[in-house]
């Protein structure tokens, strides 16, 4: 009988975990007993770091956006259809169209962004956390003619939990250049008593945020925006005004976990920390920003998770015990300006001891989207990317 | 009630968490909590003794205890507005 392998989500993890199953497996596929399919609501797959550099003119759509079959290796089925409904119990996943059967699952849905949680967050703040909010940031920015720009987090999880801090250097950097660093006045807002979670990384931070002339406003958890009066307002009861903000919206499991009744209250799936099963079932996996497991939601998590996944289900299909096992590692790289870049990697085990700001991981952070492209998601060198 | 006694309504285990880091994990769990509702948090993080009270003095919660468990600390953090 042909087992069944079908992934939900086809992001970052899903592609690459369906492009190592189509490799490892492919005798298997070639004489029939393995079947891969990916559920992809999608026919586009997207670079969401991208985002990060779009409104600065320092990427471009182009550079964000492809076509998901392209990626994909041929073997593997691509069904562009969304995923309505996932039922664990007697193993199927429900689209709009029709109902798929599974002998494993690998759920991969991603995380939301959800504005809507915050009050006054979408009408009084930009982010830049999909593409089109990118591009309009983008416009603003180019139009803004001085006064004070707010950066900030208005919830937690969020992903890339460096992006707020890199945003806070790139815009510095970016009127610098302009010759209106003077007429700009820049302010950083974090949930927690310091600018970054590692320590390490705090201080280093801090410190560019010192010697650039950015405010700091620390232990500043955002409760609501007041668009009128171009306020932010925080759970701990500070305030502060601005001229345009730049508020990354909380984040929450995908739809279709939370229809499912399979995630906690924010739609994230109980994951094991070490098989990335899903809790109490040994045919589903997890992985990416899916997880509730309490580590970086990044691209580099949900790459080293996808070779883990795949190596275990490879393993089940032979008939052996699954042996790989997920260490929590998690690579980033954080700009501090253009031409300046420095890389964490840390995993449950060991803290990140962050390597000081140079220009190669600012070189291969910006060759990294081609890398992407061509390498990472086509799981060509698996566990490589970041 | 004694605090060996205290039964948190959820227990966060944020060992092994280094970035968000167990302090984000609280915050996002008192959110989802009701006012009154009690959550524990596991940390392995040295910064975690600094932060978590902090954190909870500020954002007027109230810290029940810090507990030295085997490998990891526990705090216990009340909801309270
Ligand atoms: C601005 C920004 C900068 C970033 N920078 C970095 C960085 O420098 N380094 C890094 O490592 N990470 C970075 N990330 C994070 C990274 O992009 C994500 O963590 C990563 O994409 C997660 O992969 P995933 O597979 O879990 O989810 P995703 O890549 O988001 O994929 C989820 C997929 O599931 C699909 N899906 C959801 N629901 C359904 C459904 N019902 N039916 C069918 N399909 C469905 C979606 O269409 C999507 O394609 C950044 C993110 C942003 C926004």
């Amino acid at each position: 009988m042909t087992k069944n392998v079908l992934i939900v989500g086809g992001g970052t993890g899903g592609t690459i975990a369906a492009n190592l199953l189509s490799y490892k497996l492919r005798e298997e596929i070639r004489r029939g007993e393995v079947r891969i399919q990916l559920i992809e609501q999608s026919k586009r797959h997207f670079y969401q770091p991208a985002y990060l550099l779009i409104p600065f003119g320092l990427s471009e759509v182009s550079e964000a956006v492809k076509s998901e079959r392209e990626l994909l290796s041929e073997s593997v089925e691509l069904i562009t259809e969304r995923a309505t409904r996932i039922n664990v119990e007697d193993r199927f996943v429900e689209t709009e169209k029709g109902k798929y059967t599974y002998d494993y699952l690998i759920i991969a849905t991603g995380s939301v962004p959800d504005p809507s949680q915050v009050q006054g967050l979408s009408e009084g703040a930009h982010h830049f956390y999909d593409l089109d909010s990118s591009l309009k940031l983008e416009e603003s920015l180019a139009k803004f003619n001085g006064g004070k720009i707010v950066v900030g987090v208005a919830g937690v999880p969020y992903k890339c939990p460096p992006a707020p801090l890199e945003f806070t250097f790139l815009v510095e950097d970016y009127f610098r250049r302009r010759h209106m660093r003077n007429k700009v006045e820049i302010e950083y807002l974090y949930p927690l008593p310091r600018v970054f979670p590692i320590e390490s990384v705090a201080d280093f931070a801090y410190n560019i945020m010192l010697e650039r002339g950015i405010k700091a406003n620390l232990l500043f958890n955002i409760e609501s925006v007041d668009p009128g009066k171009k306020e932010i307002i925080s759970m701990e009861g500070d305030s502060t005004k601005y001229d345009l903000a730049v508020i990354i919206p909380p984040h929450r499991g995908a739809d279709v976990i939370i229809k499912s009744g399979i995630g906690d209250k924010g739609g994230w799936i109980p994951t094991d920390r070490y098989t990335l099963n899903m809790k109490n079932y040994d045919d589903v996996y997890v992985i990416g920003d899916a997880t509730d497991l309490p580590i970086s939601k990044a691209g580099s998590t949900a790459d080293f998770e996808a070779s883990v996944v795949s190596s275990r289900i490879a393993d089940s299909i032979r008939g052996i015990k699954p042996r790989a096992v997920y260490d929590g590692r998690v690579m980033c790289f954080l700009l501090s300006k253009i031409g300046e870049g420095s890389l964490l990697v840390f995993d449950y085990e060991n803290p990140s001891k962050p390597v000081k700001p140079n220009f190669f991981c600012y070189w291969y952070k910006m060759a990294y989207n081609r890398l992407y492209w061509n390498i990472t998601a086509r799981a060509l060198l698996p566990g490589f990317g970041v | 009630m004694r605090l060996s006694e205290i039964k948190p309504n959820k227990i966060v285990d944020a060992r092994g968490s280094f970035c968000p880091g167990p302090l984000m994990e609280l915050i996002k769990a008192i959110k989802e909590a009701e006012v009154g509702e009690i959550v524990s948090v596991y940390s392995t993080d040295s910064g975690s003794k600094r932060d978590i009270p902090l954190w909870v003095q500020k954002a007027g919660h109230e810290l029940l205890g810090v507990f030295e468990r085997e490998g990891f600390t526990e705090f216990v953090v009340k909801k309270k507005r």
